[in-house]
């Protein structure tokens, strides 16, 4: 993650470059399309596997959220297996949710409810089969006479020593949230860093919450996160971005995860922050499916802990 | 264990008997007992005293002739008598002595002191190199001239003036990398005084590390690489610097819109030794400085570059001569944000040194023998909060290298040597600190390796019309330790692991036999046809994770991962001179084949080489280039110049890149093409102009995007898939120089005289991008809007860098 800062500078010349330079909209061939699907699809410890379906579409087609709801693909078959068992999943939609589940499923679309339950976004649930932490589970797609695989585990999760908060520079009653984290021996362990205020219905990412134990391998180290919930509210004081307020009680979710899904995390947050500029090149994000397809199966491993900022 | 590579010298059967059959031919022809004299000896510049390269020694009433080398020595071997021998130079014409040749004699000479008619000694000089030489594809750029061109932002460029010339093109917009018949910018051995320079650009590209103030002679060989050179694929840039005035003492320098240089030279002791100092900063920083108020978030962020040239030359006695030069620079860019916490510094330079040894064993046998230290550093340093975070990267050399040139008769110029260098790599050096926890970045990667070759080669005439260079060069690389090799798993079913190498310990051994041959065919109507073939290793290589040249470029040696890459280039040439020798033209048709050609793995990112190794993270491939170049080129009278068109295609496939499939290189250019002109109005005057096309540069972008998790993430399409518009801009420029004399009273006859002023200046003034040509520098897709809104929109932006920019340097001598 350190190298972020080389490339934040880097991006940071890059708009300096930007307000110097003359940019202007240009038509140009980018040859090279071709149709893919796209599987986002993960499993956590007690809960069911969700997987959904889309494809990819040509960079000069309509952007707008048609074209993101049409290209959700239903009526495949998606099946998974932890090596004993196996279950195939159930496609569920949005316009005809189990009750109960519409603020869930709104929260994780992104969307409010009063939309949601008017659309029809459509995932597989494994109704039959809950994440059990020391398993492996493999995935099979079918759709179109194609077959997509892919495998991932839930680890042991690795709990944190501490949590905290401490006023962040001349503030005193801001500032972020500390954590101390005493990582295994063993390499390649990757965390996924989630929060959320004490009841709210589902967790939220920060701006780049995955990160790996390359530079700190077996060691005790104190880090720091911003608070990905104050860039919600629109009216919100700029100046109180990315802190947590004195008072506030939070939910943190440290989810262990495998080598290639960080690497497909990794490489992802890469290419938001940095795609474009000159000093970057192409990365595409790899994937863990097997048969062509773009996305990700992952397993994760979550650690649970309460905050109150104080 | 040293022979476990022999594989890799894979010379064609038929390639050797060839060679071996000259090398016979050579032999024999080299030894004959005819009674013969020697004249020998060096020419200097009555001016300055400096050495005078490639000046023809001739005697017309034999028809035979020898050039002066790099170091002014010459050596003619005729029969015993009287003859007029003629001295020609570029810059003084002929002068002529009548020599009495019946014993063997040192015969040392200043020239300019008399001169004749400098445009047709240029002429007969251009007709003996571009149609009798064997040399193909090489260029020596003329100082003078490069000093009148169009400049970027008024600083004269050798670099920028040689991506002007056919066959060679930019990197990007402004940028110093430069691309030889479809090599990469690491292909390109550039040497500055035979000390290697691995970065030659100031200010992330724009800028030549070579203070034009400094330089003497600039000569590009970019086919037909000679015996003598090796270690890169595809050219060799042959900058050496100025020695400095014998005569007097000599102040030169110049103010201009980004730097201010300075230089002074003079004798140690007249005519003995002299050395010269050379100097230059740009001010960007003070103006940024002005222009960032102290109260500002940015305050303290600045940039500047400085570089410092110096030389000592000192004749120690008839046959021998020392010479020391060095060379340092630096650029530091600085970057705060006060506001948000953060800072960063990061310098970047390069340090070169070099002693030589000249020593004359006879008056046939003459020998260079050259120390050298290289030194490029990448820093980069930074805080974030409590977060500090420091990164290193570079490669040190120090070597030795040591050139016979033996005359034995005017049909054979025979030359051998050896070269050796220690490389101490770098790649990548990391540490990393929050508060008070410091991070695991693993051992700082060092990579040591010896590079070693040995050279003969002899130029000669077979008869009238055919002149043959057959050359031999056998290079070997060893990479040795202490190295740890990382070994990955896959972090499931295996782990990492580790191979401990210590000190001195054999990792990899490579060598191979590297032929040269080129030969030329005089035909009768002022015309020659000339053929050249050459194989190449390259043992070093520069690994890029950019889509732009950058300092963060990692130079990396050849280790049991990454094989040397090796490949051969063949050229065939039509020369001919029109008019009475005032334009000389070429047509030249080249093939160029590489392998184990380096890239890295598609994704990968600048922090995986962190306790890991570089070459885990490259993959390989070859490469193949061709095309067919047209020079034509005037270079007398008071409208010089020249016009470069080149054909080309450069391709590249990597079983690991683009699927497998045949993808164009980035440097890939179909056509490219250059127009030069110098015209001098009168003695105040002078006027140039230059203009270049180029097909525009090849890039990646995304051909799809797909969503995952709430973002929108793109998938690129084939690699190098698409075009930017085509490159083209005109440049002028105008210089106007002060009166060169004055007038004075001549106290003994009271009448009025002119005479020559000490103290010179000009101006030169030049409007770059004079049409404001918007030129594609990158790229990108941007995206804009809301997705779930539907106002969501992407769109392909081109940036481009540089408007119309008028600029005015002012230089001065005394």
């Amino acid at each position: 993650m350190e190298f972020r800062i080389l490339i934040r500078l880097f991006t940071l010349s890059f708009l300096a470059w930007n307000v110097v330079s003359c940019t202007k909209e240009v038509q140009i061939d980018i040859p090279g399309y071709k149709d893919q699907m796209v599987i986002d699809g993960s499993i956590e410890t007690g809960q069911p596997a969700i997987v959904f379906l889309s494809k990819s579409n040509n960079v000069y087609s309509e952007t707008n959220f048609q074209a993101y709801l049409d290209g959700f693909i239903s009526g495949a078959t998606v099946i998974i297996s932890n090596g004993t068992e196996t279950d195939t999943l159930s496609e569920i939609c949005s316009d005809n949710l189990p009750p109960g589940t519409e603020e869930v499923a709104a929260a994780f679309f992104g969307i409010p409810v009063d939309q949601l339950v008017n659309l029809h976004l459509c995932a597989y649930v494994s109704f039959g089969m809950l994440g059990e932490v020391g398993k492996t589970y493999t995935l099979k797609v079918i759709h179109n006479g194609k077959e997509y695989n892919s495998t991932t585990q839930i680890a042991q999760a690795t709990p944190l020593d501490s949590l905290y908060w401490k006023p962040e520079g001349s503030f005193t009653d801001r500032g972020f949230s500390w954590a101390k984290l005493s990582d295994p021996l063993s390499n390649n362990d990757a965390y996924c860093w989630q929060v959320k205020y004490i009841g709210m219905p589902n967790f939220k990412k920060t701006f780049n919450p995955f990160f790996n134990d390359k530079f700190f391998n077996g060691k005790t180290f104190d880090f720091a996160y911003e608070n990905p919930m104050s860039f919600d509210d629109p009216n919100g004081d700029p100046n109180y971005r990315g802190y947590y307020k004195a008072g506030d009680t939070i939910v943190v979710k440290l989810s262990k995860i495998g080598k290639a899904e960080y690497n497909f995390f990794e490489k992802k947050y890469n290419q938001i922050y940095s795609g474009g500029n000159p000093f970057s090149t192409p990365t595409n994000v790899p994937t863990n499916i097997q048969g062509g397809a773009l996305g990700v199966w992952v397993g994760y491993s979550p650690w649970f802990d309460t905050l109150v900022c104080q | 264990m040293l022979l476990q590579d022999v594989k890799l010298v894979q010379i064609p059967k038929w390639n050797m008997k060839i060679l071996l059959s000259f090398l016979l031919l050579f032999i024999s022809s080299i030894s004959f007992s005819q009674t013969k004299v020697t004249l020998s000896g060096y020419i200097t510049d009555s001016k300055d005293g400096e050495a005078m390269m490639d000046v023809k020694v001739y005697i017309p009433s034999l028809k035979l002739g020898a050039m002066s080398n790099n170091y002014g020595f010459y050596s003619l071997t005729v029969a015993p008598g009287k003859y007029q021998v003629e001295f020609r130079s570029v810059t003084y014409g002929a002068e002529i002595k009548e020599l009495d040749l019946t014993k063997s004699q040192v015969f040392s000479i200043e020239l300019g002191s008399k001169t004749t008619d400098v445009n047709e000694v240029v002429v007969n000089l251009k007709k003996t190199e571009n149609v009798t030489s064997t040399k193909m594809g090489q260029i020596e750029l003329q100082m003078d001239q490069v000093k009148t061109l169009p400049a970027f932002m008024g600083e004269v460029d050798i670099i920028k003036t040689i991506q002007l010339l056919p066959g060679v093109s930019s990197v990007s917009e402004g940028g110093q990398g430069f691309y030889v018949r479809g090599g990469g910018p690491d292909q390109n051995l550039v040497l500055l005084d035979e000390g290697v320079v691995y970065n030659a650009a100031h200010l992330f590209g724009f800028f030549s590390v070579f203070n034009a103030d400094a330089v003497k002679s600039v000569n590009l060989i970019k086919g037909g690489m000679p015996a003598n050179f090796g270690g890169r694929m595809s050219s060799v840039l042959e900058v050496n610097m100025n020695e400095g005035n014998m005569k007097k003492l000599k102040v030169t320098g110049g103010i201009g819109a980004i730097s201010s240089r300075l230089t002074l030279e003079g004798p140690l002791k007249k005519d003995k030794g002299s050395f010269i100092v050379s100097g230059r900063r740009t001010y960007i920083d003070i103006l940024l400085k002005a222009a960032i108020s102290d109260t500002s978030p940015f305050a303290g962020s600045s940039y500047f570059f400085y570089d410092f040239n110096a030389k000592l030359n000192y004749k120690l006695s008839a046959k021998d001569r020392i010479f020391l030069s060095g060379y340092y620079g630096k650029d530091v860019f600085n970057f705060s944000d006060n506001q948000g916490g953060f800072g960063a510094n990061m310098p970047w330079g390069n340090g070169i040194a070099a002693l030589r040894w000249n020593h004359l064993f006879s008056d046939k046998l003459f020998m260079n023998l050259t120390t050298t230290f290289s030194d490029y550093m990448f820093k980069f340093g930074s805080q974030q909060d409590e977060f500090r975070f420091e990164l290193a990267s570079g490669i040190r050399d120090v070597g030795a290298k040591v050139d016979f040139s033996y005359f034995p008769n005017p049909a054979h110029r025979i030359k051998w040597g050896a070269d050796y260098k220690y490389h101490t790599f770098t790649p990548t050096s990391v540490t990393a600190q929050n508060d008070t926890t410091v991070f695991d970045t693993g051992a700082a990667q060092k990579l040591f390796s010896h590079e070693a070759a040995a050279y003969v080669l002899d130029e000669f005439d077979l008869n009238d019309q055919l002149r043959l260079n057959v050359g031999l060069r056998y290079s070997a690389f060893a990479h040795v330790g202490p190295f740890t090799r990382y070994v990955k798993g896959d972090g499931i079913s295996t782990q990492d692991t580790t191979i401990q190498y210590n000190r001195g310990d054999l990792i990899k051994f490579y060598h191979g036999l590297e032929p040269r041959v080129s030969l030329r065919w005089l035909l009768p109507d002022n015309s020659s046809i000339k053929a050249g073939y050459a194989y190449n290793y390259q043992y070093v290589h520069l690994t890029s994770l950019s889509a732009v040249s950058l300092p963060t470029d990692i130079w990396f040696p050849t280790t049991d991962i990454a094989k040397p890459e090796k490949g051969w280039q063949g050229s065939v040439g039509y020369f001919r001179n029109f008019f009475n020798d005032k334009f000389e033209s070429s047509v030249e048709v080249y093939y160029k084949g590489i392998k184990n050609l380096i890239e890295f793995k598609e994704g990968a990112l600048p922090g995986d080489n962190v306790s890991d190794n570089t070459d885990n993270l490259l993959v390989f491939g070859e490469g193949w280039a061709y095309g067919i170049e047209f020079y034509f080129k005037k270079s007398v009278g008071r409208f010089t110049g020249w016009v470069g068109y080149t054909w080309a295609k450069t391709e590249r496939r990597f079983p690991d890149i683009n699927e497998g499939n045949i993808y164009p290189a980035k440097y890939d250019r179909r056509h490219d093409l250059s127009v030069v002109g110098t015209y001098k109005l009168n003695e105040r005057w002078t006027f140039s102009a230059s203009f270049i096309y180029a097909t525009g540069n090849t890039l990646t972008l995304p051909s799809s995007w797909y969503v995952q998790e709430q973002n929108l993430l793109f998938n690129y399409g084939a690699r190098n898939s698409t075009r930017m518009s085509p490159y083209h801009r005109l440049d002028l420029s105008a210089t106007l120089y002060s009166k060169a004399y004055k007038t004075k009273t001549d106290p003994a006859t009271g009448k009025e005289i002119e005479v020559k002023k000490k103290y010179r200046s000009n101006w030169s003034f030049s409007i770059y991008n004079v049409y404001n040509r918007m030129n594609p520098f990158f790229l990108y897709v941007d995206n804009d809007g809301d997705f779930l809104a539907g106002n969501f929109k992407l769109t392909v932006k081109q940036v481009s860098l540089f408007p119309i920019i008028p600029s005015a340097t002012w230089n001065f001598e005394f």
